[in-house]
């Protein structure tokens, strides 16, 4: 069969035009960029002195401390491969992994590791984390030289003996320590840079990173951009090459972003959205617990606060369930002052076992006892910050303290530095208080209660303080907990506070993200994160 | 002219100084500083970093190591933006606000001059309704409810512009210019609409209409310059006012602006920034009225400068 010189002439051009359309076609190993979205504008990425938790986010991505969190939220070795505590509870002893490098090449050494912590404590860093390693973690000798009582950094107990151990002494056992040293706290220092480029050191055509990406971009109000780091030590496990954190400042601006396809996950979602996401993105959307405690605080220097009839009247007083529903934020009811966490057998306050109208009767027969009814009512002022969410639980609270009891309570809205100043002064009778723990364990709260610690709750306890200090010498997690769980007891039967509500964490996140788990820190690595293709 | 100028640049030194006098100390008075959003910090840490700030010395040492670092230019350092000096942060952020509010100046001067020619010549007609509505709507709806609805229309649902971010590229300036826009236009159409009204009315137009100079050449060489009077004198403030940028605008679209610098860093007591963004704006608002004023000096023959 004879073939047309025409029809030849056009197979051979189809051929040459799809063979070289093959050229042009976009190769399989394209690069994987993930992008995130942080809730702030970044104010700083040096890591030692950022204490913010967004820009902490993006130093987890940069930064490896001594310890690190897996996506679910567990400790895992970091730059340390292992530890060990001293007999006393006062010595940690972290042995690094061999071969470890800075991304620009240079050994990662302990010594990093050490000036690190005394550049964080430093008077002339002026570092808002200065506390962890002074107050937080009693390292030996830190407080003198945070106060600048000893100019001499020798003088602080940390130390490197050699290139590959870290040794960290402190004054008072803290069993939960190891929680501190990952990349927000303890996150390693690259001198060279530091002296090189004083205050531009952390700008991305200088900086020096240890973590799995290196910084290539930073518009502090509109994104950070993060690149592998092939000197990363797990950087073979390392799937997503590129990270994009898009800054926004407006939730709703995030949630349309996510709509329209530019970012991969948000930083938080619009509480007022929840109900319509649940039905449109359900597998999407992940509302999970969060760190967060929500309680109100008495003043027990004012009279008549001073008196527990009263407060346990008021504290009684409050439907828990029926303020979670109005707070539509995905919050849960917290009987317990600390957040619920695995293995700790969180206390209850009286009223949380009973039915509602037991409840509001012994709310009424103690305010009754307390010396107010009809003929004598109380009035009172409930100073919150001045977010929607804290002015609503105030006025509900004010809302069913009128119905159970006939209280005339005002709301005082103010902002969060008024607000926090307020309480300071203590020209305050209610106060919504709020409190976001460290990690995941009842130490942060519970060490922030100790009279000690914050004086601010106008609150004495020996028993307390016995109960704190004895737990402090338990290694044994389970056992420390039981001793904890009567210290926050104290408080809770106490009634100088009583707790609210707990709020989650609130994210979307698509369904081709792999590896994202719900942790309660609401840090999650994006070495641990790729994306189906 | 430029006398005029330098008399104007020397008058305003003492209004800048009284605006940097009064900002250092009603900043002081607001409760709170710039480390009491931080209850963790324990006093002994609290009076290091005071320390360190020289947030212990007394206001008044304060104050006058304030104005000695002024005039060497120092803003000192932001609290809270600890990879930048105050200097940089402003000078990083202007360029976007200024090119953003400049932009919105122009458009928004054009249309509603446009607009208040076009009411004040065919009064109570349909062309003056309709310019009133479209001000009045520019003008009432606020711009976190316009921005998302345009967001919505044409980000998610159109796709024809990107929902929020800046990159430079002309998709992401379209949204907010036009948000911005929008108000504007309201204040200069009425303004422009009734100095038409009053300027049709003078003598000087009479006579040019008398000599039978035409109605376009009446209008738009002889009476226009008349009636943008008002409007120059308008829209001196009014930039200086929007070039400053909208912290509305620049959370709702995500602009790396100035705008949000002024209401965040009082917020976060962040002294330093505070006063460098207040001065900045005051030195804005100066330059504002005082190209204003020159504007209106070359447009009025009745002013002169000398």
């Amino acid at each position: 069969m004879a073939i047309s010189y025409r029809a030849a002439l056009s197979a051979v051009a189809m051929t040459a035009l799809i063979s070289s359309m093959a050229l042009f076609a976009p190769t399989a190993s394209a690069e994987m960029v993930l992008n995130r979205n942080i809730g702030t504008t970044i104010s700083s990425l040096d890591p030692q002195i950022n204490f913010l938790v967004y820009e902490g986010w993006i130093e987890e991505d940069l930064y490896e401390g001594l310890t690190a969190y897996d996506a679910a939220g567990n400790i895992i070795p970091g730059a340390a491969e292992k530890w060990d505590l001293s007999a006393d509870g006062l010595t940690y002893t972290f042995h690094l992994r061999d071969g470890l490098k800075w991304s620009n090449g240079d050994p990662l050494v302990a010594q990093d590791f050490v000036n690190s912590i005394i550049r964080i404590l430093d008077p002339a860093t002026a570092s808002q984390k200065n506390y962890i390693f002074s107050s937080t973690l009693s390292v030996s000798g830190a407080a003198d030289f945070m106060a600048g009582k000893n100019k001499d950094p020798k003088s602080v107990g940390v130390s490197a003996p050699d290139d590959k151990t870290v040794v960290v002494k402190l004054d008072k056992p803290a069993p939960y320590a190891l929680a501190y040293f990952y990349s927000f706290y303890c996150p390693p220092l690259h001198k060279p840079s530091l002296d090189k480029f004083g205050k531009d050191w952390v700008k991305p055509e200088n900086i020096v990173t240890n973590g799995a990406y290196k910084l290539v971009e930073n518009n502090a109000q509109s994104q950070a951009v993060l690149v592998k780091n092939p000197n990363f030590h797990d950087a073979a496990n390392v799937k997503v090459d590129k990270v994009v954190y898009k800054v926004t400042e407006d939730e709703n601006t995030a949630l349309k972003l996510y709509k329209s396809g530019a970012i991969d996950m948000t930083y938080d979602v619009p509480t007022d959205q929840l109900d319509a996401l649940k039905k449109s993105n359900p597998d999407e959307l992940h509302v999970g617990p969060g760190l967060s405690t929500y309680y109100l605080d008495f003043n027990l220097k004012k009279p008549p606060f001073d008196n527990i009839k009263l407060r346990q009247a008021l504290a009684y007083a409050i439907d828990r369930d029926a303020l979670v529903k109005v707070i539509k934020g995905g919050d849960s009811v917290s009987c317990s002052f600390t957040i619920p966490i695995p293995q700790y057998p969180s206390p209850k306050p009286a009223e949380c076992g009973m039915s509602k109208a037991d409840r509001i009767a012994a709310a009424k027969k103690l305010y009754a006892e307390a010396g107010y009814g009809p003929n004598k009512k109380l009035s009172l002022s409930i100073t919150v910050q001045s977010k929607a969410s804290e002015k609503k639980r105030g006025e509900v609270i004010a809302v069913m303290w009128k119905q159970v009891l006939g209280v005339d309570a005002k709301v005082n809205a103010v902002d969060r530095e008024a607000w926090n100043n307020t309480f300071t002064a203590g020209t305050w009778e209610a106060y919504g208080d709020d409190l976001v723990g460290d990690f995941v364990g009842p130490e942060p709260y519970l060490a922030y209660m100790d009279p000690r610690a914050e004086a601010g709750y106008n609150w004495e306890s020996k028993d307390y303080e016995a109960l704190w200090d004895k737990a402090m010498t338990i290694t044994d997690t389970a056992e420390r907990y039981k001793v904890l769980a009567q210290a926050e007891q104290l408080i809770l039967d106490s009634y100088y506070l009583t707790p609210n509500l707990t709020e989650p964490n609130r994210h979307l996140v698509r369904k081709t993200v792999k590896g994202w788990a719900d942790s309660p820190g609401d840090v999650v690595p994006t070495r641990f994160l790729s994306i189906e293709q | 002219m430029w006398r005029y100028i330098f008399r104007r640049v020397l008058g305003s030194l003492p209004t800048l100084f009284a605006l940097a006098t009064i900002t250092f100390f009603i900043l002081r008075v607001a409760p709170g500083g710039p480390f009491s959003d931080n209850r963790r910090l324990t006093p002994e840490a609290l009076a290091a970093l005071n320390r360190a700030y020289h947030l212990d010395e007394s206001l008044p040492q304060q104050y006058f190591r304030y104005l000695w670092n002024l005039l060497h230019f120092d803003f000192g350092p932001s609290v809270k933006y600890r990879d930048s000096t105050v200097g940089e942060l402003i000078l990083n952020s202007f360029p976007v606000s200024l090119e953003i509010g400049l932009w919105a100046m122009v458009f928004s001067t054009l249309i509603g001059i446009v607009l208040g020619i076009a009411g004040a010549l065919r009064r109570n007609g349909m062309i003056d309704y309709g310019a009133g509505a479209i001000a009045m709507v520019g003008l009432a709806i606020p711009i976190f409810v316009i921005g998302p609805i345009l967001q919505i229309t044409f980000g998610l649902d159109l796709h024809w512009l990107p929902v929020a971010g800046w990159d430079g590229t002309l998709a992401t300036k379209i949204l907010p210019i036009a948000v911005l826009t929008l108000p504007n236009i309201a204040y200069v159409s009425r303004l422009m609409r009734g100095s038409m009204i009053e300027t049709i009315r003078t003598n000087y137009v009479r006579t040019a209409r008398a000599k039978g100079l035409g109605e376009r050449k009446t209008i738009f060489k002889h009476a226009l310059k008349g009636a943008l009077l008002p409007v120059v004198a308008y829209l001196g403030p009014a930039t200086a006012v929007t070039i400053t940028g909208s912290i509305a605008i620049e959370q709702i679209f995500q602009i790396p602006g100035i705008g949000r610098y002024f209401i965040t860093a009082a917020q976060d007591r962040d002294y330093s920034l505070v006063m460098g963004v207040t001065l900045f704006y005051g030195t804005i608002v100066v330059m504002g009225n005082m190209l204003s004023d020159i504007a209106r000096g070359l447009i009025d023959p009745k002013v002169s400068y000398d």
